[in-house]
């Protein structure tokens, strides 16, 4: 097993501050999803992580640590996650994507 | 070398890897992308083999998003750790033998120009700087006493990170490396200075922890070298495994090293801001009006 990163999305669809997107040195990693935090009542949209391209390097942790003072991602196993966004299942729209999650089990 | 090259052929779209359809429908090609948008589209760089955590990843990562036209960009890479991300991506790539991507670079872009006249087409050198400072150094060098009109970007990284940790022109003075335990006798090359002692319209250093400055430091650089001349860009991006950071305090490091030799410095020549603020609007470059004569600072 190893570890991938984990947003908390209801601290992240709070802020919103997207640094993650930013920071991540692989493409296409952490997507960022308008719906996944205003679907659930959120004030925005919320940063997910494709576990099937995340090397596990944690600097969006510390991204999100010290500079957006945030908290809000976890390295994680990725058995210990029940559902989570793969590439496969990610749809790109106009300003935002949209991931289907689903059992990340390899 | 336009927007048609990366769409598909007629009947063939079915059978193209959903990425590759993500890239055509959704990816940068023809639109105006930034790095605030970064998460929302398709990017230009793929799947690569390069280390986790590794900055220099995220400098191309960035790199790839600041190019103005990607759809008529050419980069050019030589040996080391660059190349096995940029090779990975939506633009055309150009493996020069090592220290030769200048030259090669500087053929590319005159082809280029006769090729299509005025409609620009860049042509980008991302190489370790192993490749620019060390093996490549004659032709880099050259090339810009030629003033050949495209970007030159090293990737800083401080180490022959590829080969196992040989100190290059870059260590700086006293790193003790893998394969160089006595520590580095000499001082790091001035390559700014010799840049700007060669003729480069632009020099800038840039650190990726700030990613809306290297998107603006590309920019720049990509558009001042169509027309005014050699563009040079320094960037530090730090080996973690050669210099044993640990992949979480990556951009720790970065900062650190920021504050301590890597300041962000640019130098613009004149004819650079000229060509900047008249052709691209760039505000800061505008000639400021001179304050009328016997003006009083009104201080109220």
């Amino acid at each position: 097993m190893y570890l991938v990163a984990d947003i908390n999305v209801e601290i992240c669809a709070a802020k919103s501050c997207k640094l993650c997107t930013q920071y991540c040195p692989e493409a296409n990693t952490i997507q960022y999803s308008e719906e996944m935090g205003k679907d659930k009542g959120f004030k925005y949209g919320s940063a997910y992580v494709a576990v099937d391209r995340c090397k596990g390097c944690a600097q969006c942790v510390w991204v999100c640590d010290n500079m957006a003072k945030n908290n809000a991602i976890k390295m994680i196993m990725i058995d210990q996650l029940p559902l989570a966004a793969i590439t496969d299942n990610i749809t790109y729209g106009d300003k935002s994507t949209t991931a289907v999650l689903v059992s990340p089990s390899v | 070398m336009s927007l048609d090259y990366v769409k598909f052929s007629n009947g063939f779209e079915r059978f193209m890897p959903k990425e590759y359809r993500d890239m055509v429908e959704h990816g940068p090609f023809g639109k105006k992308v930034s790095v605030s948008q970064m998460g929302s589209f398709k990017e230009i760089l793929e799947e690569h083999p390069m280390c986790a955590g590794c900055a220099m990843t995220l400098f191309i990562r960035l790199a790839m998003i600041a190019v103005p036209n990607p759809e008529d960009t050419i980069m050019v890479g030589t040996a080391g750790c660059g190349r096995l991300a940029i090779s990975q991506a939506a633009i055309p790539f150009v493996y020069g033998n090592y220290g030769d991507q200048n030259g090669v670079a500087s053929g590319l872009s005159r082809g280029l120009r006769l090729r299509f006249g005025d409609k620009p087409k860049d042509v980008v050198v991302m190489a370790g700087d192993g490749g620019t400072a060390d093996i490549g150094f004659q032709q880099v060098l050259h090339s810009w006493f030629r003033k050949e009109r495209f970007t030159t970007i090293m990737l800083d990284n401080e180490v022959y990170g590829n080969t196992g940790g040989q100190e290059s022109g870059m260590t700086s003075r006293g790193a003790v490396l893998k394969m160089a335990p006595l520590g580095k006798k000499f001082e790091k090359m001035d390559m700014l200075q010799m840049a700007k002692v060669a003729g480069c319209a632009y020099v800038a250093t840039v650190v990726p922890n700030n990613p809306r400055r290297v998107e603006s430091v590309i920019k720049k650089a990509v558009l001042i070298a169509r027309e005014v001349g050699s563009t040079y860009i320094q960037a530090y991006t730090s080996c973690n495994i050669e210099y044993a950071i640990p992949t979480d305090k990556v951009m720790e490091d970065a900062k650190n090293v920021e504050n301590d030799r890597y300041q962000f410095t640019e130098y613009v020549s004149e004819e650079a801001k000229q060509y900047l603020a008249e052709r691209y609007g760039y505000k800061e470059f505008l000639p400021k009006p001179a304050a009328p004569a016997g003006a009083i600072p009104n201080k109220a």
